[in-house]
């Protein structure tokens, strides 16, 4: 079976402490009980989560979202955002299967960076190694003012903005996140497509600004 | 007695009296003393309960905090799950219990530590896990630990079955069983709505047709509207019909009566001249046809108001005819959907056509695109197989092909076809059962229930026509 391989890539670092960590948590929570209960995902979404602070780690491999256990989380650091980068193209290369003539493989990933910061490390050199893989969309999410949507557009031309990280607005972000893997899943199984930017995505809820 | 003297030491300190060392004799002989002994170890005593108490107290709140995760379930699947008291750390406990596991189909056996059962109910299902310490008496309560348990919904109940709109100018049946003879053959062909189009209330987009036609020969056609155009349902549905019109037509009919002639000439001389004039007479009346057929579509989509992509398809067709020499067949194909002939002993596949399939998916191409007839590729999705005799021919569509085949590289492959006639015959996980035999009276009704097999990630519509 063709997976739907999704990354979130989250950002951990310290000034991510209280509120916000805690929304972040709730809204992954959040998203995969939704995605439970839609048949498509359920049967082809698989979802990893990468967190990044002064380093970046896979916390969670891709997984089913049945199996699926979210793992806590805890605000430190500084933004290792080129780390974070760097492993999800590793990442993928380990765990995304390529269509050969003998299988088939898994669609394109998914990408979802959350970050409220500016990136601490070398992240143009992450950047690099992240552009090599092949990816359906990548979407980068500027949680709060202290983030810059600018730069994160040099990752991707998909870049929403939060105006404050506060609980509700990273809520919408998660709910937004979950109805854009599913109108995916639906997409791919049913017509075989991939989606390939925004503008196929259900359109976002206001606190979510599109970064143009 | 050296520990007794720093306890009951430590005991004076802490409240203002010191020993002098001058009185240190006459303090350890005050210790000594036999009243005083039973003192003290009545002092050792509740010192060593208060003790225990704190050290089960931090014991038990460690426990609570400590992350414990069992794996999610899913409903309607059967369930367990171990919890490994060595691995936890929890040989302390003597007396363990869940709560809330019964309510949703699930027991627990504290002599092994497993869960199981058959999950009755989804949801983020609150658990209670009790325990009692080695360090506790055997009537004290059971502390509770609290945990969830997620419990998947039975992914086949979450997909809904709308109908679609019976209104609608290009509506089309859900789903269609035929069976008919065909020649002097048999086909039987189902054409259904995929759980995806069934989930939301949208329509069939696949569509064949079939028929006898002049001269001895028949043809059968499958078209697979495509999932992302709007009318798709109609593209296939005329495509398929188109097709079959354009071989009963005058022209048509004159026009392949010249087959018969074409064919003798390259048997009785089979070489380089009279195969090419051969394949050109393929070329010129299976092209005019597809053609036709993708002009009859323009026409439609210019009257409807629609666009041509509106009613993009794929589509394949074979025409065959009964010669001494055997079968002959002749194919035509744009799109990801196989046509193959299996011969009399089924020890070898002959396939059609060559599928348009691309690296991602999507890569397929369709009867309205009008750059297939320019492109210099246009020639080679023509076919023709002289075969002595066969057993089945097949045509079905992508949701068959992918479900079964997977990939283009199992197709010539005549291993994958005896499985796949296994499983029409009743090898497959729902055990339902095809019995391809002319005299069955209930074939197209199991050819229909064959097609609601269950694949994961594979809920496009699905088309199969078996003439045999």
């Amino acid at each position: 079976m063709r997976r739907l391989p999704v990354y979130l890539l989250l950002d951990t670092s310290g000034s991510m402490t209280g509120e916000p960590i805690e929304a972040v948590k709730n809204g992954v929570q959040v998203m995969i009980s939704s995605l439970r209960q839609n048949p498509q995902a359920i049967e082809t979404a698989f979802i990893s989560v990468i967190t990044f602070d002064s380093d970046a780690r896979q916390l969670v491999p891709l997984t089913d979202l049945a199996s699926f256990q979210m793992v806590d989380i805890k605000a430190t650091g500084t933004t290792s955002l080129g780390a974070a980068l760097r492993l999800a193209a590793t990442s993928i290369d380990n765990e995304v299967t390529k269509t050969t003539a003998e299988q088939k493989g898994d669609w394109k990933p998914l990408v979802f960076i959350m970050t409220d910061g500016i990136p601490t490390d070398d992240w143009q050199s992450g950047l690099e190694e992240f552009k090599k893989r092949k990816t359906a969309y990548t979407v980068a999410c500027a949680a709060g003012s202290g983030a810059d949507a600018n730069l994160l557009k040099q990752i991707t031309e998909n870049v929403v903005s939060l105006d404050t990280a506060d609980s509700q607005s990273i809520a919408k972000f998660f709910t937004w996140v979950s109805a854009s893997i599913g109108v995916t899943s639906t997409k791919v199984e049913d017509s075989g497509k991939e989606v390939t930017g925004l503008g196929e995505l259900p359109p976002p809820p206001s606190e979510l600004n599109v970064v143009v | 007695m050296e520990d007794i003297i720093a306890v009951v030491d430590s005991l004076f300190r802490n409240r203002g009296i010191a020993i002098t060392d001058d009185r240190k004799a006459l303090f350890n002989s005050f210790l000594e003393a036999e009243r005083n002994q039973a003192l003290i170890d009545v002092i050792m005593q509740t010192g060593n309960l208060l003790m225990a108490g704190w050290k089960q107290e931090e014991r038990i709140a460690d426990l609570q905090q400590q992350l414990l995760r069992i794996p999610n379930a899913t409903v309607g699947k059967d369930y367990t799950a171990t919890l490994d008291f060595q691995k936890l750390g929890w040989q302390d406990m003597v007396q363990t219990a869940f709560s809330g596991l019964e309510a949703i189909g699930l027991a627990y056996d504290p002599a092994t530590g497993q869960i199981s059962g058959t999950p009755t109910q989804s949801g983020d299902i609150p658990l209670q896990f009790l325990y009692r310490l080695d360090t506790e008496k055997e009537d004290a309560s059971l502390h509770a630990k609290s945990l969830t348990l997620t419990v998947n919904p039975d992914p086949k109940s979450l997909w809904k079955n709308l109908e679609s709109d019976t209104q609608d100018p290009y509506w089309k049946e859900d789903h269609v069983t035929k069976f008919a003879p065909l020649g002097d053959r048999h086909i039987v062909v189902s054409s259904k709505r995929g759980r995806s189009h069934a989930n939301v209330g949208s329509f069939r987009e696949d569509d064949f047709a079939f028929d006898s036609l002049e001269n001895g020969w028949q043809i059968v056609v499958v078209a697979d509207g495509a999932g992302s155009a709007k009318l798709s349902r109609k593209g296939s549905a005329l495509a398929c019909a188109s097709v079959v019109e354009y071989f009963k037509e005058e022209a048509a009919k004159t026009s392949m009566a010249g087959f018969d002639a074409v064919l003798q000439q390259y048997l009785a001389q089979q070489e380089a001249a009279t195969e090419k004039e051969l394949n050109n007479f393929v070329y010129n009346n299976l092209g005019k046809a597809a053609f036709t057929t993708h002009k009859k579509l323009e026409v439609f989509a210019k009257e409807s108001g629609a666009t041509l992509k509106d009613l993009s398809a794929t589509l394949i067709f074979t025409l065959w005819k009964k010669y001494e020499a055997g079968y002959a067949f002749l194919s035509f194909g744009v799109g990801d959907c196989p046509i193959a002939v299996l011969n009399r002993d089924v020890t070898e596949v002959t396939l059609m056509n060559w599928l348009d399939v691309g690296e991602f998916g999507g890569g397929t191409r369709f009867i309205t695109m009008p750059e297939i007839f320019q492109n210099k590729q246009f020639a080679t999705r023509f076919g023709f197989k002289l075969i002595d005799d066969f057993s089945y021919l097949f045509l079905m569509s992508d949701g068959i092909y992918d479900p079964k085949f997977v990939v283009e590289a199992a197709l010539p492959k005549i291993s994958k076809w005896q499985e796949f006639l296994a499983d029409l015959g009743g090898n497959n996980e729902a055990g339902t059962k095809v019995d391809l035999n002319p005299d069955n009276p209930e074939i197209a009704q199991q050819l229909s229930q064959w097609m609601d097999f269950w694949s994961p990630g594979n809920h496009d519509d699905r088309t199969l026509a078996i003439v045999f």
